[in-house]
């Protein structure tokens, strides 16, 4: 087989090399150009002073988890499974009721376990009623195991939830970009204040389920 | 350009997919002949028919000579050594054995039968590497190999019960295990250091397995006299998920996320491989804007895997400044990573049969703006290094490696390219259109630290070459995913709306992918040589088996070899550079 090779030459040291203190110098010489960079660009500075900065997020990012309202108010998830049977981890937890005046099916026990949580999003992929999507947040510290399990409660947004805190969700050809490149943000505007968006969907989020 | 097509009623036309038809791959006809060519070659072994590679069953007291004279003939790279369980069978298990030729760039596969109490002898003799291998059967399985010197379990804790797995074993079993009646970790003395006299007393040191220089949870254990290491042993297994297990209780789509977590550093790589195997066994191919993206993403996470191998290692040595210069690049490409698919360190991003969804539509601008970034950060960390003195002192033949042993072992990927072996898979059996990029395969003499660093940095500089051509080609038209709903999702905007979509959805999620009958192996160059899916399908939802071959495990192996004679910072600075990631090491 006929390829490409390139053969990588072991340099030896030579003269000046052989000594300590030049390498020493030019070490120091690559480190100060880079200090005095980044002392003259302090705006440029790929540094994200968290959390009075918090970093720009995709529109694609995989956090928290929503269930979606319809106008009326109720939820649109239908108990269909879909969700928990697509899980990999095995942590979505759906029991289902019937509505006496509708007879339609509905979530009566909806629980996520965030510990058991991959994030990878295939209950978004999986649901057939646009009803569950992921949120940009990620701050879900917790204080003991038993908050990680997150219930209907803390999980249904009210209708026209704001799509500004949206991650991964149903994707329905181009999203509108908010030029959001991931990464440090360089070349971007850095946020100086957070977003109002950086508030959890919910406030009631993590104090746990009742009492 | 969206991924989706227009809202249509047309239902799929194509073919249901039969699932109960046996796997026959496409250039079946062609192994088969090569197959009896080396039947005909060894004299006692059958042969197989109909499979993706020269198939060949020996029988179990001849394994030893037919690897012998397979290696005289030119297999010299044993890749791989790995069970599965069929418990109907009269022999149950089948111990595959894969080889390479690296001169005629083909590859053999030997299978032995065993039954439940019977052994297999040991092929340590021939290749050093199946030492490892061997001792992951028996612990997967409980295949005795006769005459092996460390018959241990690797993987599992001592204490484990049964053989993870068997078909009848229990995946929701749990055991307590503690660190009562586990024997002590005591290392061989290296014969060349046996009788020598010193005036120093011998130590034992644990490194790890909780260590910031071992990088994950590995444990060698180093018998000292005086600053030289005479005696090494390693310790595995900190890290077992029982990936392979899991693979076996969960559909084709839910493996994906697992996949990401064998090796983090790189986990677009592993997706690709894992999609690659189950796409060769369902005879589809993914539509070439979703390989565009496979590949132009599998350079970046390889750029960030050697990122990620020199930053740390020279860490190791004292020199953090190249971790901050070079972390900052990583940075970015985990942030393009994450703007295609929501997540930086586990994307999860590939799908049977494409990707999960198109890239933003600034891909392309910001893959530029990374490749014109990245050489200046990969030119400083060279220059503050590669001729400094200090660190020349570090690295030069410091945990050397001849070419023999590494391919006795089992290398692959920049560690054996280092010992001057272009062994490369991207160009030995190419994919995703790796033989349409004007590119070269780094080599480097000498097999040491020092080679392995200088095989990293062109490699990068390599994977900036590939970047820019396909920056340049663009981006395809087209969609990312193919449009059969028996292996993809429909899109939502047609399960919102029609009945049809609505019912393979659903048909998709609770009954998964059903691939034919059948075996396949796919291999991909991952960031530390090949990474190879073998996968089994008895034609339901869930894999018969998923076999991953992780390229750290056998380059791990050869640790204790290499570091033997050395001092312990000069095993620090080995072990770095070999970039060794416990979550692909311990599956």
């Amino acid at each position: 087989m006929a390829i490409g090779i390139v053969k990588l030459e072991r340099q030896t040291l030579r003269g000046a090399q052989r000594l300590y203190l030049p390498a020493v110098v030019s070490g120091m010489l690559i480190t100060i150009r880079h200090l005095l960079k980044n002392l003259f660009n302090l705006k440029k500075l790929p540094v994200i002073s968290y959390p009075e900065v918090k970093r720009v997020y995709s529109e694609r990012f995989r956090g928290r988890h929503i269930l979606t309202s319809r106008e009326d108010g109720t939820t649109r998830c239908v108990a269909c499974y879909m969700c928990s049977t697509a899980c990999p981890a095995e942590c979505i937890t759906i029991e289902a009721g019937e509505d006496e005046r509708t007879r339609e099916k509905f979530p009566v026990r909806y629980e996520i376990d965030l510990l058991r949580c991959i994030f990878c999003g295939y209950c978004v992929d999986a649901c057939p009623e646009d009803a569950i999507y992921m949120t940009r947040d990620y701050e879900m510290s917790i204080d003991t195991r038993a908050r990680a399990v997150v219930g209907l409660r803390d999980l249904v947004v009210p209708p026209n939830f704001p799509v500004e805190p949206m991650g991964w969700r149903p994707y329905y050809g181009a999203i509108d970009k908010k030029g959001t490149a991931g990464g440090t943000g360089i070349g971007q505007p850095l946020r100086t204040a957070p977003f109002e968006d950086d508030a959890p969907p919910n406030p009631e989020l993590f104090r746990g389920g009742p009492a | 350009m969206s991924t989706l097509t227009k809202y249509s009623a047309i239902p799929y036309t194509g073919p249901a997919p039969t699932n109960r038809e046996p796997f026959v791959p496409a250039d079946a006809a062609k192994h088969d002949t090569r197959g009896e060519e080396l039947a005909a070659q060894l004299g006692n072994v059958a042969q197989e028919r109909g499979q993706d590679l020269p198939t060949l069953v020996a029988d179990k007291n001849d394994i030893v000579n037919v690897l012998t004279s397979l290696k005289t003939s030119g297999f010299t790279l044993p890749l791989d050594l790995w069970g599965v369980d069929y418990p109907n069978r009269d022999k149950r298990f089948d111990v595959m054995y894969q080889l390479y030729s690296l001169q005629n760039n083909e590859r053999v596969r030997l299978k032995v039968r065993v039954g439940e109490d019977e052994s297999v002898p040991t092929t340590t003799g021939v290749f050093k590497g199946y030492n490892w291998f061997e001792r992951e059967v028996f612990d997967m399985y409980g295949v005795k190999f006769d005459g092996h010197p460390n018959l241990r379990r690797i993987l599992t804790h001592e204490q484990f019960q049964g053989h993870p797995l068997r078909k009848d074993y229990d995946p929701a079993q749990r055991w307590l295990l503690t660190e009562q009646g586990v024997a002590k970790l005591e290392p061989k003395i290296d014969p060349r250091f046996e009788n020598v006299d010193t005036d120093f007393e011998r130590v034992t040191l644990n490194l790890g397995p909780s260590h910031p220089a071992t990088h994950g949870t590995l444990r060698i254990v180093v018998t000292l006299d005086g600053e030289t290491i005479i005696g090494a042993e390693s310790e595995i297994g900190y890290l077992h998920r029982c990936f392979e297990k899991m693979s076996e209780t969960h559909t084709y789509q839910q493996v994906i996320p697992f996949t990401d977590r064998l090796n983090y550093c790189s986990a677009i790589i592993n997706n690709v491989g894992y999609c690659m195997a189950v796409e060769k066994l369902l005879g589809i191919e993914a539509p070439s804007r979703a390989q565009h993206i496979r590949l132009m993403l599998s350079e970046f996470m390889r750029l960030s895997d050697h990122i990620i191998c020199i930053g740390t290692n020279l860490v190791d040595m004292g020199a953090l400044t190249n971790f901050w210069y070079l972390f900052q690049p990583r940075e970015e490409i985990l942030g393009l990573v994450e703007s295609c698919c929501g997540a930086r360190l586990l994307p999860s991003y590939t799908r049977i049969g494409g990707m999960a969804v198109d890239v933003p539509s600034n891909f392309l601008e910001n893959s530029q703006r990374l490749v014109n970034m990245l050489p200046k950060f990969i030119d400083d960390v060279e220059k503050l290094v590669m001729t400094n003195r200090i660190f020349r002192d570090r690295v030069d033949g410091v945990a050397p490696i001849s070419a023999e042993d590494a391919l006795s072992y089992g290398f692959t990927g920049p560690c054996l390219r280092a010992c001057g072996i272009p062994f490369d898979i991207r160009k030995a059996s190419p994919y995703l259109g790796y033989e349409t990029y004007d590119w070269n395969v780094p080599v480097a003499e000498g097999g040491d630290t020092y080679a392995r660093f200088l095989v990293r940095f062109e490699e990068m500089r390599q994977s900036l070459r590939i970047l820019q051509q396909a920056i340049n080609r663009g981006l395809p038209p087209g969609p990312v995913i193919v449009d059969n709903p028996y292996v993809a999702l429909p899109p939502k905007e047609k399960v919102y709306n029609e009945m049809e979509s609505l019912i393979y959805h659903f048909k998709m999620i609770m009954h998964g992918i059903q691939p034919p009958v059948g075996e396949t192996y796919f291999q991909v160059e991952g960031g530390n040589g090949e990474l190879g899916f073998y996968v089994v399908s008895d034609g339901t939802k869930n894999p018969y088996r998923v076999r991953v071959r992780p390229p750290c495990f056998p380059i791990f192996e050869a640790y204790t070899e290499m570091i033997t004679g050395q001092t312990i910072p000069d095993a620090i600075a080995a072990l770095g550079s070999l970039n060794i990631i416990a979550g692909e090491l311990d599956h």
